[in-house]
């Protein structure tokens, strides 16, 4: 099962907490409230069936009395009915008959035996009450029953109001805690955030200071971290542009010098001129490589976008490196994307290359074009790149093991690197997938415009 | 042993080898270019410093001009501001230096291209000749005269007026503004121009452009930062109207 997230434990707990503590005081109140209710009530119906009792017996004394009307007599409000036992016999008014029943023969003994009690009872599915006062006449019980529904349903009410005020609580338990652990963890999302922004390349990206000194801390912490990497990142870049910088120059008396003795190549005897094209190939190889370096070194910087006809591009570069119409592949609605021109020809041409060297030269360039999105596939015919390696490749120098397999280690082993960092550059990405019918797809995609 | 010109490429237009002056601080770079260009066809002139390169022109004008911007007392910059007020020659810089403000900065000087270390001679070779190249004329015998408002041009002539006035344009400038007369108002992408202006079939730089409009819009337009006739059409390129 996937693990809770912190915020989510954090206001499980708030709501878990208050649901406990709003149960626990809602019970407290309702127990006591409701024990309070009914023993006040009980009193004064006990109260009441005493003085009914008085009134009862006085009436008893006359000659040959009329008991239903003397039970008629009494003032009883509406709840409490009385009932006489008399010498085994029940006596009640015409409207309460059939109560007698729920009156138990406990208490019926009881009274009987002269010992006044009380005791709770079921009329009809309803909760009563009955109290039982013995008059002094032998075997004479004044009963009175009274039902307790209306308390019930105050007590009902009362649950109610209590259940709603508890989950009230507990919903403020809650939402406190979605609140606390949003404040809590809101430097942690703005931290987030940043570090999101520096892995996609956005390296100027920092945290937000806090007014709160104890989470301001965090927020300090982590800007000066990421202002260390970035220092010792800028120094790295300095060092990579200063020493290519400082070997462009060399570089150009060797490449004008090896020029020189090119061009006098079939004039000299073999062993030199096969020493000469060696010298020619590598410092064509090692221009490139400075040059590579050169611009990986501030690769990192923005694209300067500009309105660009990819299309145009792509078709000059693809018809340059010997493609035909027919293997370059136009889709998409033609709109102008806005990259940055020399980061987008340099990705082709990278990718051309690596086609040329690993997979035996591109067979497709397909281009598609959109308001959002600019698409760009090359394909070759090699032997593809296996899934484990395809992050791999785009690391610098990354010539060794992956794409030595791949079948040469010529070139300068910065240029996937380059296509990658250009990529990103754009917010885009690089990824490589199979070629339908063999082969490895190398598909770069791009936001046609900054942040869509 | 001194390699010698082999000028069977021969550059220079009406059978004369072109003169290229190489003004570069670095012997081992100025004299490896110097026999590399020689191979290439060129009589080469190399020397170390601005102020000896800016001699050597007003004694003996050369054609083509290489420029190093890192230069012992004058530098690069200046150098190539004043081979300018000399005249229209086409310099091309040859530098180390690759970021946007030393290249703007050339060109704003005057420049009219810009190549960085280590540049592949067989480039080099192509950017000079491209920059070499006669203005392309719009054909036809007679002289024409194309008017664009108060812009009048004659291509055959290399002329171009405001108005009653003379315009001096360098080479590069005056190719510039005929290929965008030659269409007549339609739009020319930045690709286009450095295709047909400057020879970079792909790859060149979009600041060559940019740079160079601005300086033919400061010499062709009466309000340079409102232009009435070379106008900016946002993510084409650009075109020229009446």
């Amino acid at each position: 099962m996937k693990r809770l997230g912190l915020r989510a434990r954090v206001t499980a707990v708030f709501a878990l907490g208050a649901l406990a503590l709003s149960t626990a005081l809602s019970s407290v109140a309702y127990q006591i409230t409701r024990q309070n209710l009914l023993t006040e009530r009980e009193r004064t119906l006990v109260r009441s069936a005493y003085f009914d009792a008085v009134i009862v017996r006085e009436g008893l004394r006359a000659e040959n009395p009329a008991i239903s009307e003397v039970l008629r007599g009494l003032d009883t409000g509406e709840t409490r009915r009385p009932v006489l036992r008399r010498e085994g016999q029940w006596f009640s008014r015409s409207a309460d008959t059939g109560i007698t029943d729920s009156i138990p023969v406990a208490l019926q003994r009881l009274v009987s035996e002269g010992t006044p009690g009380t005791q709770r009872v079921d009329l009809d599915g309803e909760p009563a009450f009955v109290v039982g006062v013995p008059l002094d006449e032998v075997d004479t019980g004044f009963y009175e029953v009274t039902t307790l529904a209306e308390l019930e349903r105050t007590f009902n009410v009362l649950a109610t109001v209590l259940g709603v005020a508890a989950l009230g609580t507990t919903l403020a338990g809650a939402a406190l805690g979605v609140y606390a652990s949003r404040r809590v963890l809101e430097p942690l999302t703005g931290v987030a955030r940043a570090a999101d922004e520096i892995a996609t390349g956005d390296i100027s990206a920092r945290v937000a200071r806090d007014t709160d000194p104890d989470l301001d801390r965090l927020a300090v912490a982590f800007n000066s971290m990421v202002d260390a990497v970035q220092a010792k990142a800028d120094a790295d870049r300095r060092f990579a542009g200063d020493v290519s910088h400082e070997l462009r120059s060399p570089l150009q008396t060797l490449s004008a010098a090896t020029s020189v003795l090119a061009r006098r190549r079939d004039s000299l005897e073999p062993r030199t001129a096969a020493a000469v094209d060696l010298l020619t190939e590598e410092v064509t190889r090692f221009e490139q490589l400075v040059s590579d370096l050169l611009v990986l070194s501030r690769s990192d910087l923005p694209a300067e976008r500009r309105p660009t006809d990819v299309v145009g591009l792509v078709r000059g570069i693809a018809r340059q490196r010997g493609l035909t119409e027919e293997q370059i592949e136009v889709t998409g609605d033609g709109s102008r994307p806005e990259v940055d021109q020399r980061r987008f020809e340099q990705i082709l041409v990278n990718l051309l290359d690596n086609a040329d060297r690993h997979g035996g030269g591109a067979v497709r360039v397909g281009i598609c074009t959109d308001p959002v999105l600019v698409r760009l596939e090359v394909d070759d015919e090699g032997p593809g790149v296996p899934p484990d390696e395809r992050e791999l490749v785009f690391d610098r120098f990354a010539r060794g093991r992956a794409a030595s397999a791949r079948g040469g280690t010529d070139g300068t082993g910065l240029g996937l690197a380059l296509v990658k960092q250009h990529a990103l550059a754009h917010r885009g990405s690089v990824q490589i997938a199979d070629r339908p019918g063999g082969g490895a797809r190398f598909v770069v995609e791009l936001p046609a415009r900054e942040g869509s | 042993m001194r390699v010698l010109s082999q000028a069977r490429t021969a550059p220079g237009h009406h059978g004369r080898v072109a003169r290229l002056l190489i003004v570069e601080d670095d012997d081992r770079i100025r004299l490896s270019l110097k026999m590399a260009l020689e191979d290439e066809g060129y009589t080469v002139k190399d020397v170390p410093t601005a102020e000896e390169g800016l001699a050597d022109h007003a004694a003996n004008p050369a054609d083509l001009v290489l420029v190093d911007l890192m230069l012992p007392g004058m530098d690069g910059f200046d150098c190539i501001r004043s081979l300018r007020k000399l005249g229209d020659v086409p310099i091309v810089v040859v530098s180390a230096r690759d970021d946007t403000h030393d290249v703007v900065a050339a060109l704003e000087a005057g420049a009219d291209d810009y190549v960085v270390k280590p540049v592949a001679v067989k480039e080099l070779s192509a950017r000079l000749r491209a920059l070499k190249r006669r203005a392309r004329g719009s054909g036809g015998d007679a002289p024409k005269t194309l008017r664009f408002g108060e812009i009048e041009l004659r291509p055959e002539a290399g002329e171009v007026q405001l108005g009653e006035d003379p315009v001096h344009l360098t080479r590069t400038e005056f190719r510039l503004l005929c290929e965008l007369a030659d269409q007549q108002g339609r739009v020319l992408s930045r690709q286009q121009l450095l295709d047909r202006v400057w020879g970079y079939e792909v790859f060149g730089d979009d600041r060559l452009v940019d740079v160079h409009v601005g300086r033919l819009r400061r010499k062709i337009e009466r309000d340079p930062a409102n232009p009435k006739h070379l106008l900016t059409v946002r993510g084409l390129g650009y075109k020229l109207q009446a």
